[in-house]
């Protein structure tokens, strides 16, 4: 396969049978179209490209920007095809909810505005929110924007319908899927993929999945949300269900762990209420081979994009699957006795010793605050780098005399247990910390 | 209507839910001293206070609460938070005098919002700390100082606009406070009034559900603290205002399904359930939604205290992403906060008769009309759906009147003011009631005290505003008296 640019890479993704083993239906072949695979890593690169691609040419000469309300692949998709044509993208959402998709956006020259959130005192007349200004902006005269518009824009649809579509019949030997399963974001590649797909078999059940409301699901509308969209049509789904944050993740693990797929929580969402959707169909085929012989089926989910970007959003959720083996000298092995029996020095006493004993003096708050004021001659190093340090042994010498400093005494004193537990014969924590030190009128410096 | 009712019901916590449980009480309440009728709950406000008190100690964080007293002009409330050790933050004279009458030292008062020379006189003159808007308002507060032979009083500078690193985080433009891109000018002034005026601090209130937006205000705070200090000054708060919210529903559900239909009925596919199809905000462009919902987010699992305690477990982002509570506490710096409506969760109900029950259209909600206008009940007016709660005047069988079978069943209801006026709405939405309420039953509106029970109430048109009770438990039974007699010693005196 060679190409000459990457948008070429765009499109013609693998649909993989997944393992009945895995999904346990006997009568019904599940596929996964996927989109994951697309170069810039998802469904969107589709759309993206069949909306800019007309009009970047026109706009790069114009030195314009594309600007899209984009919470993730969109923009990730257009940031990439702007740059190749020498424009730059804007992101505007009240949705970016994914801090790895934030920052990669921005590794790649976007730039993101974020709506603000909701008045706490509501004013019924207000008539500037954000949305209304941003479309204001984008229809003043002379404005050189690229608006791809997904959630109005047919092309968005139409790369579906020429492209996804017919790629999964093609790969069907020609047959449209019996049930095809798709997640709501924009509806542009469920509604362009059941158009596609009808037209080749009427027959075809098409089943629309929304996130719960009262959960957030990345890339997925929730049924209130899919009404604010252009393309949204309840008319294209035979059902539309809702399926959880959980049961998205529950989906992505299945996808990551037994069929080798890495996809996010979108197409794990897709896989999810795909299996539940299928089931009683299943159930029901399974009756009639009992009868009248077997019949098969086939259905067919969009696995959107990739796991990686969505870890942190894993992690708040289930931070069980992030277990790690325990480390060494670490502060959580302390016991409530070790730690409340730490050596500790007050104030008055500290002053004396640092003026005789010359203790090395360790401030364990960040740097921003260390620099701000501090015991003078201190040194600082932050708890978190500390901690690490400790995992390795004893960062310095045991003959040197350690006082630990924190802002209340509290991180110190653990750190002072841990350290006597690891032998050094001389730390002491600071009782009441800095802000204890700053209580009884003691220098602090900055220099 | 058809289909099932839409109960938004309201959330009841233990001291709310048994004073609802004794409708007794509360008829001959209203019987007494009229329709509409405020009650408020004092001991309620202290134990709010607590779980604000309880995330700060959490994080180590010291610093103070201050009640914003705009959110109910309450004597008993304030009377009771006077009692403990929370502040208050008064927004104009009558509150200011208000506030001290009650027993709060100068050194537990905030004096915020827009000031007249009056007010600026009395802060000085008292020595309650000030927190300026504008640069302007700080150079009139000197020239005070000065001519009046005033002490040196404590000033907190109130900033806004500021900027996010990486993400441009929109906001709406407040008219309050300083845009940190005057900082410059306002320090030098800060530094030239250094005589009668002592710098403690900086503060912003931004109005925002957003915790993004509040986290990267009080991000822009700690670095304009250290700008201050690098001149010389010495600064040791940080006030960040309140906005923290209340969870005004007991059901998320109800919530959702509420919602859900109201989008559907904006949309033509289901029938309204507005008086007037009014959609809050949303239309419909050729089967599109377009529109925002201008709802209060009536179900918010993370309000109050909890809201608090997740800003400040809030990474911040361009100090090397350690949580804001760290920041502040590592630096040194107290944390004052203003919740007014978060500190009054629970802390009261209003108080209306039914005077007329009038059946519409077949099928149709009946029309309610209350011996209470809008204004007295503002939930509509910020945008608050919560059912009220029926609390029949005759508890064990309904009036000859009714008859046998009327009022078992579920009913859709218009509640309608006192006022001549068409606009007079208690609210637009089309309520759902478990049952048909008869004239003379009271509707309960819970947990009204945080601005909807006072904020809108006027005198215009000579309809009486509500009275105001406080009530509080004694054992097993509920004590009242006016609220305007209301001390912290009167629970144990008793006023009855």
């Amino acid at each position: 396969m060679r190409y000459d640019s990457i948008t070429e890479a765009i499109g013609n993704t693998p649909l993989v049978r997944i393992d009945p083993a895995v999904h346990g239906l006997r009568h019904i072949d599940l596929y996964a179209k996927l989109e994951l695979l697309n170069p810039f890593g998802s469904v969107k690169d589709r759309a993206a490209w069949n909306m800019a691609r007309p009009h970047l040419a026109a706009a790069a000469g114009e030195g314009g920007q594309v600007v899209e309300l984009s919470s993730g692949n969109t923009a990730k998709a257009l940031a990439v095809l702007a740059g190749m044509h020498g424009l730059t993208f804007k992101s505007v959402t009240n949705r970016m909810r994914i801090p790895e998709i934030k920052d990669l956006l921005l590794l790649l020259g976007a730039e993101i505005e974020e709506l603000p959130g909701q008045s706490e005192c509501l004013d019924p007349t207000v008539t500037d929110d954000p949305l209304t200004q941003f479309h204001r902006a984008l229809s003043e005269p002379g404005s050189t924007f690229l608006h791809t518009d997904q959630y109005f824009n047919p092309r968005n649809t139409e790369a579906h319908f020429t492209g996804t579509g017919p790629e999964i019949v093609k790969d069907l030997d020609g047959r449209a899927p019996d049930w095809f399963i798709a997640c709501v974001g924009t509806a542009g590649s469920s509604t362009g993929v059941a158009r596609a797909l009808r037209e080749h078999d009427p027959a075809v059940r098409v089943a629309g999945l929304v996130a719960a409301k009262s959960d957030f699901i990345p890339g997925i509308r929730t049924i209130d949300e899919a009404h604010e969209v252009g393309l949204f049509d309840p008319g294209t789904y035979d059902t539309i269900e809702a399926v959880g944050a959980d049961e998205a993740i529950e989906g992505m693990l299945t996808l990551n762990r037994r069929c080798g797929i890495l996809a996010g929580p979108t197409g794990g969402a897709a896989y999810f209420g795909a299996v539940r959707q299928l089931r009683p169909i299943d159930e029901e085929l399974a009756e009639r081979d009992d009868e009248e012989g077997a019949e098969r089926q086939s259905a067919v989910f969009i696995v959107c994009d990739r796991v990686e970007s969505y870890l942190s959003y894993v992690r708040q959720r289930r931070p069980d699957l992030f277990g790690r083996p325990r480390r060494r000298n670490s502060p959580a092995d302390l016991s409530d006795a070790e730690v409340r029996t730490a050596p500790a020095i007050g104030v008055a006493d500290a002053q004396k010793w640092i003026a005789t004993g010359e203790p090395l003096v360790v401030d364990l708050r960040s740097p921003y605050a260390y620099a701000a004021l501090h015991i003078d001659g201190s040194v600082n190093i932050v708890d978190e780098l500390f901690e690490e340090l400790l995992h390795g042994g004893l960062p310095f010498s045991r003959s040197r005399p350690v006082l630990l400093a924190c802002p209340v005494g509290e991180k110190s004193a653990r750190h002072a247990a841990l350290l006597t537990r690891m032998g050094h014969p001389d730390v002491r924590s600071l009782t009441g910390g800095v802000i204890a030190w700053r209580d009884a009128g003691a220098p602090l410096v900055r220099d | 209507m058809g289909g099932q009712p839409l109960f938004l019901e309201p959330r009841l916590e233990s001291r709310l839910r048994s004073l609802l449980n004794v409708p007794g009480l509360l008829h001959t309440l209203t019987e007494a001293l009229g329709s509409p009728l405020n009650v408020v709950l004092p001991d309620q406000l202290a134990d709010n206070l607590q779980q604000f008190r309880s995330v700060y100690g959490s994080h180590h964080l010291s610093g103070q609460v201050y009640f914003a007293h705009k959110a109910n002009r309450s004597s008993a409330l304030l009377r009771r938070l006077a009692a403990t050790d929370a502040g208050v933050d008064v927004a104009s004279l009558g509150e200011l005098q208000h506030a001290l009458g009650a027993g709060f030292t100068p050194g537990r008062i905030t004096a915020t919002g827009p000031k007249n020379p009056e007010f600026l006189w009395l802060a000085a003159r008292t020595s309650v700390t000030v927190s300026l808007d504008t640069r302007g308002e700080l150079e009139q507060l000197a020239t005070l100082v000065r001519k009046h032979a005033l002490p040196r009083t404590r000033i907190l500078l109130r900033l806004s606009g500021f900027e996010a690193s990486g993400v441009r985080v929109l906001s709406r433009r407040s008219r309050f406070g300083t845009d940190v891109g005057e900082l410059e000018p306002l320090l030098e002034a800060v530094e030239r009034h250094g005589d009668v005026a002592d710098l403690v601090g900086v503060a912003y209130h931004l109005d925002t559900t957003s915790l993004t937006e509040k986290a990267t205000a009080l991000e822009g705070c700690l670095r304009v603290l250290e700008e201050c200090r690098s001149r010389g000054l010495r600064p040791r708060a940080v006030d960040i205002g309140g906005g923290f919210g209340i969870n005004y529903l007991a059901d998320a559900g109800q919530w959702n399904r509420y919602t859900t239909q109201l989008t559907e009925a904006v949309l033509g596919t289901r029938p309204p359930l507005t008086y007037g199809g009014h959609g809050y905000g949303l239309r419909s462009e050729a089967g599109t939604l377009r529109g925002t919902l201008g709802l209060y987010p009536a179900h918010r699992p993370v309000a109050g205290a909890r809201y608090l305690d997740e800003l400040l477990a809030h990474p911040a982002a361009s100090l090397g992403g350690r949580p804001l509570a760290a920041q502040l506490l590592e630096h040194l710096y107290d944390l004052h906060t203003e919740p007014g409506r978060a500190l009054l969760d629970q802390c009261g109900l209003t108080l209306t008769r039914v005077l007329e029950v009038r059946d519409q259209e077949t099928g149709g909600p009946l029309a309610v009309r209350l011996a209470a206008k809008a204004g007295d009940v503002a939930l509509e007016e910020h945008g608050v759906l919560m059912d009220p709660v029926v609390l029949p005047r005759d508890p064990t069988g309904r009036t000859a009147a009714a008859g046998a079978d009327t009022g078992r069943e579920p009913v859709t209801v218009h509640l309608f003011g006192n006022l001549c006026l068409e606009s007079d709405l208690i609210t637009r939405r089309t309520v759902f009631l478990p049952r048909r309420p008869e004239p003379g039953d009271l509707l309960a509106f819970a947990n009204t005290a945080g601005y909807c029970m006072d904020f809108h109430a006027t005198r215009a048109q000579h309809q009486p505003v509500a009275r105001k009770v406080a009530a509080w438990q004694e054992g097993d039974a509920w004590r009242w008296c006016l609220d305007d007699q209301y001390w912290p010693t009167t629970p144990v005196g008793g006023a009855q």
